[in-house]
């Protein structure tokens, strides 16, 4: 029985050995595939790679895996600054956010800004070798708005009614409404085209993954997605800007959640570029010389949500007192180690389209003041609910200790995020909440609409708090149909106005996206959009 | 023995039902929907009807049950993961290797260096070295995963540019996260180790071995570890099955694709079909370590039958 037990705890010891560490050891074979995806490496950049001892790779530590590299199934900008080497749009922001042409050459705008005309760039093929025209746009931007595909953008390319091939070279973009904002749609990230020919195998092929099959017009094409570990891109030798060619051999996307780590690779040599610091490392790394910390303005705007169904939040003096009441570089400084400003406006100062307001500058004389004129002498309670993030708790924290000073007892209520938007969604006892958005879009009309139109309460957006003011709406609608950008940008204006007078929010603050990098890298740009661009990179 | 083990396996059956229901359960009742979650604003309520409809979220909750299960039995199925779009157990498959290699090198430093600190501070006990021994263990239990992995990644790879900072690929990716990973462990095993060594060596017959002149390693060894080790079998066995549920903290740190992260990320998005998924695998992996306890105990002592 025993010598039996011996030679069964023998197989099964071995079996296990081997097929453990042979069977799926972590060793990835597959990466001495290397050598033959540059050796298939462009007669253009031929050259440089016979130079080179070391093959020049830049290495990306990013905060977490792509969800999809297919341009319209994805909505966080993690995702975008993976994709970026690969695919490009008619048009695309410039580092202020405006928008400017990329594979159009010029665009015009008929006279009630209901139709736009592109002009398309000629000369630009696909990584698979198919030709970029007209038809491509209009197959692509058909397929995201054909809601059986059930691509993640689907809503966002809502505001199109038909595309228009009016030759190989032009297309017509006819919008539902007259909507002066259609460029800066088309400018988005997501707003980037995939072969005709990927379109048509998936049409063919249901199977077929078009998020794992990356097919655009790119200066980088796709090499390798290996699950966990990396996404690697490769120079496409036959990119049409021969001034922004790629200059170094590939680039390397790895998902690193732990940040304390992403700072380790950079300082190790193991990263030349690491995404999203949090702010206590920033200064540490701008300290040291062989890094350089880049830290550009979000689009985030982070504030303190009211419920305006509640009777302590519907007279309009009590939401000034609790903006008067937070003192926003106390917040900044504690909270994020300075790495932000004061929101001066619903939304963030890249934002295309962004009025600055006058801020509620901390006064608790003023605060109390307002509170008594409201009824609230002694001021109320409240709950105040939050993230269970450090972050946002951090912050959760320091608001509700300054709101005591005037009198506002908030308890801090953390919940995981999914919970909470739940909650906010279907107003389960919602009251103050911690809100942070950006508008995926970089454009006043995301950033509002969403959140303070009366047509956007909870649950089909995000107005949680149920702010609703006739004019807001009123000058929100009317800006997208006017075809004259100055006038939509004004109404845009007063709307930004009449919200920050109103205060159904109060105004935190709109944090820095920071970004450190090894001094041997140069050609890095950090877009506000929460995008890292390393297309014109250069490793020394 | 044999039909101890059929009986066993036959017995997880039901309980492994009654975990699918409490799981499905668990995911489904969790305040929190996952097209909001993972869409946000940035679909149209009809859109999001129509998501809703198709992934069977409509129906009620013993109908979507049942159609789960009937895939698990029949197919071998277990569906498509909202978030990633990917076969759930082809992802579980390909993380539960990374998950396997990395628990069975934390259990190598942790016997290893678990039996080795608890056999010296018991056969020298009340020396300096016992007592070293003992502050460090609890120490080692003390220090919080988190900051010792990033400490020993701090020396060896950023310091002293011995290992890779992170990632997983050959072995050197390996050593650090599984070092951090044991080191609890280890000091569980030594403090397990020590007292249970402790209590055997006042036995008569570890007096015997000693009065006929046995040396006393010789006697440590052949005798005592053969006794002592049952319970410390018992201990490391659950470490073991707690440790294949993925170890979020220390996956996370040094980027290892193991479960643990999985995990947690499809909770955040309440992607259910990987949540169930994973919930019914560690309740396995559990059940499988414990047989495993079990029979190892007749090994170790052929005093011990199987009823």
């Amino acid at each position: 029985m025993l010598a039996k037990w011996k030679r069964l705890r023998l197989g099964l010891g071995i079996m296990l050995a081997a097929g453990l560490f042979a069977g799926c050891s972590p060793a990835p074979t597959e990466t001495k595939t290397e050598p033959a995806n540059t050796g298939a490496a462009p007669a253009a950049e031929g050259s440089q790679t016979k130079q080179s001892a070391e093959p020049k790779t830049i290495t990306v530590a990013v905060e977490a895996e792509p969800v999809s590299l297919d341009p319209q199934n994805v909505t966080d900008g993690n995702s975008l600054t993976v994709q970026r080497p690969m695919f490009e749009g008619l048009m695309t922001f410039n580092d202020q956010m405006k928008p400017v042409p990329l594979l159009a050459t010029e665009y015009k705008f008929n006279d009630n800004a209901t139709e736009v005309t592109f002009t398309l760039r000629e000369g630009v093929t696909f990584h698979d070798g198919s030709p970029f025209n007209a038809d491509v746009v209009k197959a692509n931007l058909d397929f995201v708005r054909d809601e059986k595909n059930g691509l993640a953008r689907n809503n966002y390319f809502s505001f199109i009614k038909e595309v228009i091939v009016k030759d190989p070279t032009h297309v017509t973009i006819v919008s539902a409404e007259p909507n002066s904002a259609m460029v800066s749609y088309l400018a988005h990230p997501s707003a980037a085209f995939k072969s005709l020919e990927s379109l048509n195998k998936k049409k063919a092929d249901p199977g077929f993954n078009l998020d794992r099959n990356p097919v655009g017009t790119g200066p980088f094409k796709f090499a390798e997605w290996k699950d966990n570990q990396y996404v690697k891109v490769v120079p496409y030798e036959n990119y049409w800007d021969q001034a922004h060619k790629a200059k170094v051999e590939s680039i390397v996307y790895k998902p690193v959640i732990e940040a304390g780590t992403r700072i380790n690779m950079l300082k190790a040599g193991e990263a030349d570029v690491i995404s999203k610091l949090p702010t206590q490392s920033a200064k540490e790394i701008s300290q040291d010389s062989s890094f350089n910390l880049f830290t550009a303005p979000s689009l985030n705007v982070y504030y303190v949500g009211m419920n305006l169904k509640l009777k302590k939040y519907q007279d309009k003096r009590v939401r000034q007192a609790m903006n008067y009441a937070i003192n926003k570089d106390d917040l900044i400084a504690g909270v994020v180690d300075g790495y932000a400003q004061v929101a001066d406006s619903a939304i963030a100062p890249h934002t295309f389209g962004y009025s600055q307001q006058k801020v509620y500058e901390y006064n608790p004389e003023q605060a109390k003041q307002l509170l008594a004129e409201a009824g609230y002498k002694d001021g109320f309670d409240a709950v105040l609910w939050t993230r269970n993030s450090s972050e946002f708790i951090a912050i959760a924290e320091n608001v509700t200790i300054q709101l005591e000073k005037i009198g506002i007892k908030a308890k801090v209520q953390p919940y995981e995020s999914g919970t909470l938007f739940d909650m906010l969604d279907h107003e389960k006892g919602t009251d103050l909440w911690i809100g942070r958005w950006s508008p995926g879009t970089g454009e006043a009309d995301y950033g509002l609409r969403p959140n303070f139109h009366t047509a956007s309460f909870a649950p089909s957006f995000n107005n949680s708090g149920f702010y609703s003011n006739k004019e807001v709406d009123k000058l929100l609608d009317d800006a997208l149909v006017t075809p004259n950008q100055e006038e939509a940008l004004k109404k845009y204006a007063q709307a930004q106005q009449i919200i920050y007078e109103d205060a159904p929010w109060v105004f935190l603050h709109v944090p820095d996206n920071v970004v450190a990098k090894s001094k041997d890298v140069t050609g890095v740009t950090v877009l506000p959009s929460d995008t890292v661009l390393v297309n014109d990179a250069e490793k020394n | 023995m044999f039909s101890f083990i059929v009986r066993r396996v036959a017995g997880m059956i039901p309980l492994l039902i009654v975990v699918s229901i409490i799981s499905f359960l668990f995911v489904h009742l969790t305040p929190g929907d996952p097209i909001r979650v993972l869409y946000g604003t940035e679909i149209s309520p009809a859109a999001y009807e129509m998501l809703k409809q198709k992934e069977g979220l409509n129906d009620p909750l013993y109908v979507q049950y049942g159609r789960y299960i009937k895939k698990i039995v029949t197919q071998g199925d277990f569906g498509i993961s909202y978030r990633t779009k990917s076969n759930v157990s082809e992802e579980i498959v390909r993380r539960l290797c990374y998950t396997l290699v990395l628990t069975l090198a934390s259990m190598l430093w942790a016997v290893v260096i678990g039996l080795a600190v608890g056999i010296i501070s018991a056969t020298k006990r009340n020396t300096i070295w016992d007592r070293l021994g003992m502050v460090t263990t609890i120490t080692a239990l003390s220090i919080p995963e988190f900051w010792f992995g990033l400490m020993l990644m701090q020396i060896f790879a950023v310091q002293l540019g011995w290992l890779p900072t992170s990632g997983s690929g050959g072995l050197e990716h390996l050593i650090l996260p599984s070092l951090t990973l044991g080191l609890g462990v280890a000091a569980i095993v030594a403090r397990f180790t020590r007292s249970s060594v402790l209590d055997v060596l006042r036995e008569d017959y570890v007096r015997t071995a000693r009065a006929k002149g046995q040396r006393g390693w010789v006697i440590v060894m052949t005798h005592v570890l053969r006794s002592a080790l049952i319970p410390v079998v018992t201990m490391t066995g659950l470490q073991f099955g707690i440790l294949l549920g993925g170890a979020v903290v220390v996956e996370q740190v040094f980027a290892w694709p193991g479960l643990g992260s999985y995990l947690i990320d499809s909770i955040l998005t309440r992607d259910y079909p990987v949540i169930q998924a994973l919930i019914l695998l560690f309740s396995v992996q559990f059940l499988v370590v414990n047989l495993l306890v079990d029979v190892s105990y007749g090994l170790l002592n052929p005093q011990i039958r199987y009823e």
